[in-house]
């Protein structure tokens, strides 16, 4: 199943990799270590560990979209945050019970995405990014001004019902989601359509030529991508309790997106996920020393530091490192 | 019955007229050559009769259908695809995956539920020449002389019957445009139709039943090979250049 590992592990080489015995070791201690995690760490620890998991849910979300077809996308955070609003104003304004609001804000994140920003998708890829950063903006304008009887104005809403009770299940279903989200992932990218994808990544024209409608693809991809950041943004916004545009529709959150993914390793599934949790940890690392927006200098430092040294992130670095230690073995 | 048929087609770049009130036939299973100076305009009608890019004016009928209004991708479902004078590989991508997505049916259902044809990608790929351990290499570790093979394979996996080559053997060695030679041979024995671009006239010749030359998008002679070789605008025009 060579497509597999390609899935998870597209490396330096990029193509033509076999499925490896380490891949399945590498998913079995990561995941057996992920359930294991709240008899180790303490409380703190383990919140750290729900931000991780939720930004890798928007990295995987991300990456889905552009690290594949390479359409930059600005917008996520503006995804995200249609999702937390949206069941938040269905469960707050209007009583719905979370079984109904949180499907209905996936759709309505789909949708959403599509008015906005499927149009964007047409026109190539520099001028998508433009137009995914000022929507995103315009989101953070409008959401307290336009009907602040539901959205809370700039003080959002609070008193979000939880999906959970205690710090353990909280982390637990961040995990689940996080895991069920990946495997998702995990089993469209290794398809045919995966394939396309990254191939219209390299060569857009080229995929033309050989066939395929490519906005079809794009859009389907960007669909696809809105249902995911809008499923974590919902939960995630049961989890917080409290939403305000803050939290969402703000550039540093779209620069923990991205940086993610491409210190991680644009697609791949893993890649994605390593990459918030190295953010995510390293963040709160230097909080005591860098307790300001300064952070994320440090931060955007060593994720160039990383890209310089290998731009196809961590997951290559891994990959490689790997391979020595085989090489050095026989 | 044609296979194409161009009339009257015109395309301009602001000032520039880069095929000029040009018309002629494709008949279903002839092999056509397309000659003309660099620059002549050979690309340019590539591109026109694919839908890459739109004729100022004029018609394009493929198999009895005007397509003008057509995208690419719904041309080629029609049959007809083309190669590129400048390889545009998947470079990430191997051998095998490069000719798995011109393989690939135009419809998200196939792509997500269907599966691979891993012995059709074997077969498309050997066709053209490729061996067994190259399927997995990724395409940007090719030389100029597999990426031309693995652009024939991936026009040729799109299931189209008429194929339109731009340069396919330009910076191919003597060994592989024998072979190449040898496979449009063989797929012209089973009824495909070719609209093809050379400087390598010797190479050439053998492959196709007719000819038509152009200069600055204007045809200058439409006939035999070497009926076409013997005017004198074209003497003029191409050889004199060489
Ligand atoms: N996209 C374009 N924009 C402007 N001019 C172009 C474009 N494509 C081709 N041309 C011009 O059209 C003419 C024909 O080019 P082309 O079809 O590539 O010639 P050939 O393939 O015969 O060498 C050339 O003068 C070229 O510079
Ligand atoms: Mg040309």
């Amino acid at each position: 199943m060579p497509g597999l590992a390609q899935t998870l592990f597209i490396t330096a080489s990029g193509a033509g990799m076999n499925l490896r015995p380490h891949h399945f070791i590498l998913w079995a201690l990561f995941i057996a270590g992920m359930l294991l995690m709240p008899e180790l760490v303490g409380r703190g620890t383990l919140r750290t560990m729900v931000f991780a998991c939720y930004l890798a849910i928007f990295a995987i979300s991300w990456d889905i979209l552009s690290g594949r077809t390479g359409y930059i996308s600005f917008g996520h955070p503006f995804l995200v945050g249609i999702g937390a609003y949206t069941t938040a104003i269905l469960t707050r304004r209007y009583g719905f019970p979370v079984e109904a609001s949180i499907p209905i804000a996936v759709l309505v994140t789909m949708f959403g995405g599509l008015i906005v920003l499927l149009p964007a998708l047409r026109i190539k890829g520099s001028y998508f990014a433009l137009v995914t950063l000022a929507v995103m903006e315009l989101m953070y304008q409008l959401v307290p001004v336009v009907r602040p009887d539901l959205t809370g104005g700039t003080r959002g809403i609070s008193r979000l019902p939880a999906l959970t009770r205690g710090a353990e299940n909280g982390y637990y279903l961040a995990v689940c989601l996080m895991l069920a989200v990946a495997l998702f992932a995990w089993l469209l990218m290794r398809t045919r359509l995966g394939t396309a994808l990254w191939a219209i990544g390299q060569n857009e024209e080229s995929v033309r030529g050989s066939g395929l409608s490519t906005t079809r693809l794009k859009s389907f991809a960007f669909l696809v991508s809105a249902a995911i950041a809008g499923l974590g943004g919902a939960f995630y916004a049961h989890y917080l309790g409290t939403i305000t545009p803050r939290a969402f529709f703000d550039i540093n959150v779209l620069f923990q997106i991205i940086v993610a993914v491409l210190i991680g390793g644009a697609g791949t599934i893993l890649g994605p996920i390593i990459g918030a949790f190295f953010m995510v940890f390293l963040l709160e690392w230097l909080r005591p020393f860098l307790p300001g927006q300064e952070r994320f200098f440090v931060y955007g430092a060593i994720a160039l530091l990383i890209y310089m040294y290998q731009p196809k992130g961590i997951m290559a670095i891994i990959e490689s490192g790997i391979t020595r230690l085989r090489g050095a073995r026989t | 019955m044609n296979a194409l048929e161009i009339r009257n087609l015109v395309k301009r770049f602001g000032g520039l007229t880069a095929t000029n009130d040009l018309s002629f036939d494709l008949a279903q299973g002839e092999s056509l050559g397309l000659i003309g100076p660099n620059g002549a305009g050979k690309t340019t009608v590539f591109s026109q009769i694919m839908g890459e890019l739109k004729q100022t004016s004029g018609t394009i009928t493929f198999m009895g259908r005007e397509i003008s209004g057509l995208s690419t991708p719904d041309r080629i479902a029609r049959g007809i695809s083309r190669t590129y004078q400048v390889p545009r590989p998947f470079t990430d991508l191997s051998v095998r995956e490069n000719i798995r997505v011109g393989l690939m049916p135009d419809s998200l259902r196939a792509m997500i539920f269907g599966t691979v044809d891993r012995a059709r990608e074997d077969e498309i790929a050997h066709s053209v020449g490729f061996a067994t351990t190259d399927l997995d290499r990724p395409a940007s570790e090719l030389a100029m002389g597999d990426l031309r093979k693995l652009e024939f394979a991936r026009t040729l996996a799109t299931g189209a019957k008429v194929l339109l080559l731009d340069e396919v053997f330009a910076g191919l060695t003597t060994g592989e445009i024998a072979m190449i030679a040898e496979l449009i041979q063989d797929l012209r024995g089973r009824g495909f139709t070719f609209l093809m671009v050379s400087h390598d006239l010797p190479a050439m010749e053998p492959l196709i039943d007719r000819a038509i030359a152009i200069e600055r998008g204007t045809l200058l002679a439409d006939g035999s090979f070497k009926d076409v070789l013997a005017n004198a605008e074209v003497r003029a025009s191409y050889l004199g250049e060489a």
